[in-house]
């Protein structure tokens, strides 16, 4: 049986569009720094550091893991790092939590970041390469023609991505890292937003942040040890698949609904909607809610839109919510946002989730995809430990 | 057998950077015509400065300034530079080890030929006229006293 694995402490930096007062080194250590003094622990109470992030290319610093080994406290201690496109950080957090659950280690630092002001996220994502046969059409235009089949499918309703755009962005104000604090957005001002990649607005894409979130992760023993709330790891699955191949089904892929599976399994859960208390999941565009939650199971094929229309996703009356850190669309470091996700997850279960809380959380649902929505990562976390 | 196509690939974007404040004030010390190291928690200083102890990780702020001469650990001779070297001239290459600094930093050596360098002798930094806070702006190292 695998190791019991707990988050012992989370740490996250401000989101914003340029921090121009840290270097990377000085942003990582912030976030690393908080997470440590959450967990109540100090650097040579950690074993082994895992980071992830966005391609190279994004800062322009090859392998940042070891330029970065002495601001994360690496120095003589195992430092990796993990590489999934946008699901990094979720991934990062997957292969972490293994490596405290395999009983290699006791406690693991992980941390994700993206510093997006020093690069160019949009066109660093997908390099032309000489004689390919794809062509950059940037990650909107790739997804746009996606959602359009999933309209196409389900019928929804023309606005529905706006509602969840304009949701999120509430959410986000009860958020003081979130990265968009937009206090007097109305409805109206995100449909008339300009169109980007039709049925894609500008107000229902994400923003371009700087910064990093940090989790601690340990053992049973030190899961134990902690005075503060811990979150328990009921399950983690990573899964991944071609962005081509006959009879792909790019709406809701095989792998997501395999992953989905998976953990779920892990975590001895049969009703997800019921049994899940709150989730975070990575819907850069806003479109990308309902279609995540028929891919995940949490309601029938064709019905996740009808859980935006009907506000089941609000923080405020839903009761699934959805977001409540204010998302992706409302903070996006892209190497860390989907261990954000994971993260969030985490603060819900402890109940240290703030102004955002889900009153009583017990388990919460983590997920991160990337790539053409090929790579996938998921955590389920929850206040009590796993019986199996 | 088939054709082998063959492109040029360019890639090309404005990175930009934040320095922060230990690497930003050692380039502004530069400009300034100052060489900065930064003292650690056991007393030693490092030069170039690092935001955090090479061993424990600890944050470091201290900065002192070191220099502007120095000893030559060791060097190496370079006839012709490559085309991308900073200097267009033979030239040597050595770790100078600055006054008041415990660790050597890698430098060009402006001296007519290998003849002139010697591990343990006494050089001293030569700066540029127009600087603008890079490290380009120490031109390279010189034999003490032989003139700025």
């Amino acid at each position: 049986m695998a190791e019991r694995t707990a988050v012992l402490g989370v740490g996250q930096t401000k989101y914003q569009t340029t921090r121009g007062d840290v270097s990377l080194p000085g942003l990582v250590r912030e976030a690393a720094y908080r997470a440590l003094e959450d967990a109540e622990v100090g650097w040579d109470d950690i074993d082994a550091v895992v980071v992830g992030k966005a391609p190279d290319f994004f800062e322009g610093v090859m392998q940042p893991e070891l330029f970065l080994a002495e601001a994360l406290g690496a120095v003589g201690k195992p430092l990796l790092r993990v590489h999934t496109a946008g699901s990094v950080g979720g991934s990062t957090a997957v292969v972490a939590a293994s490596l405290v659950q395999a009983g290699i280690h006791r406690r693991v630092l992980t941390l994700g970041f993206e510093k997006q002001s020093e690069s160019n996220a949009t066109w660093a994502l997908s390099l032309p390469q000489p004689f390919s046969v794809s062509i950059n059409a940037g990650a909107g235009g790739y997804f746009s023609p996606i959602i359009r089949q999933y309209m196409a499918r389900t019928n929804a309703p023309e606005l529905i991505g706006c509602m969840v755009a304009f949701k999120d962005r509430q959410h986000a104000l009860r958020n003081p890292y979130a990265h968009l604090q937009q206090q007097d957005l109305t409805f109206d001002q995100v449909v008339e937003s300009p169109m980007l990649w039709e049925p894609i607005r500008f107000s229902e894409t994400c923003p371009s942040s700087d910064g990093a979130c940090a989790i601690v992760l340990g053992d049973e023993a030190a899961g134990d040890a902690s005075t503060k709330p811990v979150a328990w790891i009921h399950g983690a699955a990573l899964r991944s698949e071609a962005n081509n191949f006959p009879g792909r089904d790019e709406v809701n892929p095989q792998a997501s609904r395999d992953c989905a599976d998976d953990v779920f399994a892990q975590a001895g859960i049969t009703d997800r909607r019921a049994e899940i208390d709150e989730v975070e999941i990575y819907v850069p565009f806003s479109w990308y809610e309902p279609m995540w939650l028929e891919s995940l199971g949490f309601c029938e094929i064709g019905d996740g839109w009808k859980l935006v229309e009907d506000g089941a996703t609000h923080l405020d009356g839903g009761d699934l919510p959805v977001n409540c850190s204010g998302g992706v669309l409302s903070s996006n470091p892209i190497g860390a946002s989907g261990m954000i996700r994971f993260a969030e997850a985490a603060l819900q279960v402890r109940g240290m989730a703030g102004d955002h809380q889900v009153d009583g959380a017990r388990k919460s649902f983590g997920h991160a995809y990337g790539g053409g929505a090929q790579y996938y990562a998921m955590w389920i976390v929850g206040a009590d430990k796993p019986t199996s | 057998m088939a054709e082998r196509l063959r492109a040029d690939l360019v890639l090309e974007y404005p990175f930009t950077r934040t320095t922060g404040p230990v690497i930003g004030a050692f380039l502004t010390g530069l400009r300034e015509g100052i060489v900065l190291g930064i003292r650690r928690p056991d007393g030693t200083v490092l030069c170039p400065p690092t935001e955090y102890d090479p061993e424990t990780s600890a944050p470091l702020t201290e900065l002192v300034e070191v220099g502007p001469g120095g000893e030559l650990v060791s060097w190496t001779w370079v006839d012709p530079p490559r085309s991308q070297s900073p200097w267009d001239q033979p030239h040597g290459l050595g770790m100078i080890r600055l006054d008041g600094a415990d660790t050597p930093m890698v430098h060009g050596l402006l001296v007519g030929g290998p003849d002139e360098l010697s591990v343990g002798m006494r050089v001293t930094v030569r700066w540029r006229s127009e600087r603008e806070g890079h490290i380009a702006d120490l031109e390279g190292f010189v034999p003490e006293g032989a003139g700025q």
